[in-house]
């Protein structure tokens, strides 16, 4: 990704010294004239085209936002009724991602949206333990966090 | 509406303002030493939103940048004593473990 | 016009933001147990100032002309450092035995940990109560 990207801003610089004109506009159109041809030469170059990793950046920012707000709904709740009844519980998490970024990010991730904290992680990073707010049953819980957000991060982190 | 926008910014003070005195009980009362430190982390947050809003009502945009360094000491005092409860010594050195 | 608009943004903003961190004292002072209070108090009280904090930065760039690129970096900021600081003191808390409220159904941790059992007496409890409701039903 940072190869492509490189490229595309080295043609702009150079569509800026061919006209002679050292402008912000001049500047963006010899940026989306690069663009277009690292698109059309994306087979020769490494990686994926970058654009679709972008892409996938911002949407798990947006998936991760409403997820925040929902679950804080779920709070709300709980603390306002007038008799608090919840059942929390440790369980155990195994998730299947490979380098050591990737388990950072999705730890954070669970930690934000209320309703978990992430309380301890195995040595060989591959079982996230957690704690859950109000919990009926471990597989749910488990079903939900992996649909919601393993996917996305696999989908961001594949060359 | 200015007049509006006024009205509404002093309500969420007083808002802010009773939330803090709600955590002071908290500090006071919780029976193990976490507590304590879960709620000055909430604390020094609260503080964060209260400086906007005041930097509002005093027309000025000068306060906008302690917002930040307030923060920012928060968080590293709340993760040292994290690490001290945990493990005893803030930052371990290899001596501590030979000798 | 658009002034009404920029005016009821800034107003929905700063009474979301109030309203979720009194949210946040409520919940730190009911709650029964010290992971509970972790979950209120780190949580709510970070989107409660981040929607207030939002509501400012919008204030300042219609009414002043001045865009205060300060706050998105705070906004940033906190978004980044309340998790860190949170799992943290969840693993102190788990490592320094620090009792955990009574009803919790499973700990699955400390069986991997010490090896103890992972049934505490409430999970039995709502069992035997599930089972007899699903007697009844049948």
């Amino acid at each position: 990704m940072a190869f492509q990207l490189i490229i595309n801003v080295l043609l702009a610089v150079l569509w800026m010294f061919m006209n002679a004109d050292m402008s912000v506009g001049s500047f963006i159109t010899g940026y989306l004239i690069g663009l277009l041809a690292v698109y059309l030469l994306r087979n020769f170059l490494p990686g994926r085209f970058y654009v679709k990793r972008l892409y996938l950046i911002i949407k798990l920012v947006f998936i991760f936002i409403i997820e925040l707000v929902k679950a804080n709904i779920d709070v709300v709740k709980i603390v306002i009724s007038p008799k608090i009844d919840i059942h929390p519980g440790f369980y155990a998490y195994p998730n299947d991602l490979e380098e050591d970024w990737e388990v950072a990010l999705l730890s954070s991730l669970i930690t934000l949206t209320p309703g978990t904290v992430v309380v301890a992680i195995s040595d060989d990073y591959s079982v996230i333990y957690i704690h859950g707010l109000d919990m009926d049953d471990a597989d749910e819980e488990i079903a939900t966090i992996k649909s919601a957000f393993e996917n996305v991060i696999k989908e961001v982190a594949k060359p | 509406m200015i007049g509006f926008l006024n009205i509404i910014v002093i309500i969420c003070i007083i808002v802010f303002a009773l939330s803090m005195l709600g955590m002071v009980y908290r500090v006071i009362k919780g029976p193990t030493l976490h507590d304590r430190v879960i709620t000055l982390d909430a604390f020094g947050v609260t503080l964060m939103g209260m400086m906007s809003l005041v930097s509002i009502v005093l027309d000025t945009t000068y306060l906008l940048s302690v917002i930040m360094l307030i923060g920012m000491i928060g968080f590293i005092g709340t993760v040292g004593f994290a690490k001290f409860l945990e493990k005893g010594v803030i930052i371990e050195n290899d001596r501590d473990n030979n000798s | 016009m658009i002034e009404i608009i920029i005016v009821s943004i800034a107003t929905l903003l700063l009474i979301g933001g109030a309203f979720f961190t009194a949210i946040a004292a409520i919940g730190v002072i009911r709650l029964p147990d010290t992971y509970t209070r972790l979950h209120a108090a780190s949580k709510s009280s970070t989107l409660g100032v981040g929607m207030t904090l939002l509501g400012v930065f919008t204030y300042f760039a219609y009414f002043h002309a001045e865009i205060d690129s300060q706050l998105l970096l705070a906004i940033i900021f906190l978004f980044v450092s309340s998790p860190v600081g949170a799992h943290m003191i969840a693993r102190s808390a788990f490592h320094s035995d620090v009792e955990p409220y009574k009803l919790t159904i499973l700990n699955e941790l400390k069986r991997d940990e010490t090896g103890s059992e992972i049934e505490t007496e409430e999970s039995v409890r709502l069992k035997i109560e599930r089972s007899k409701d699903k007697e009844l039903d049948d």
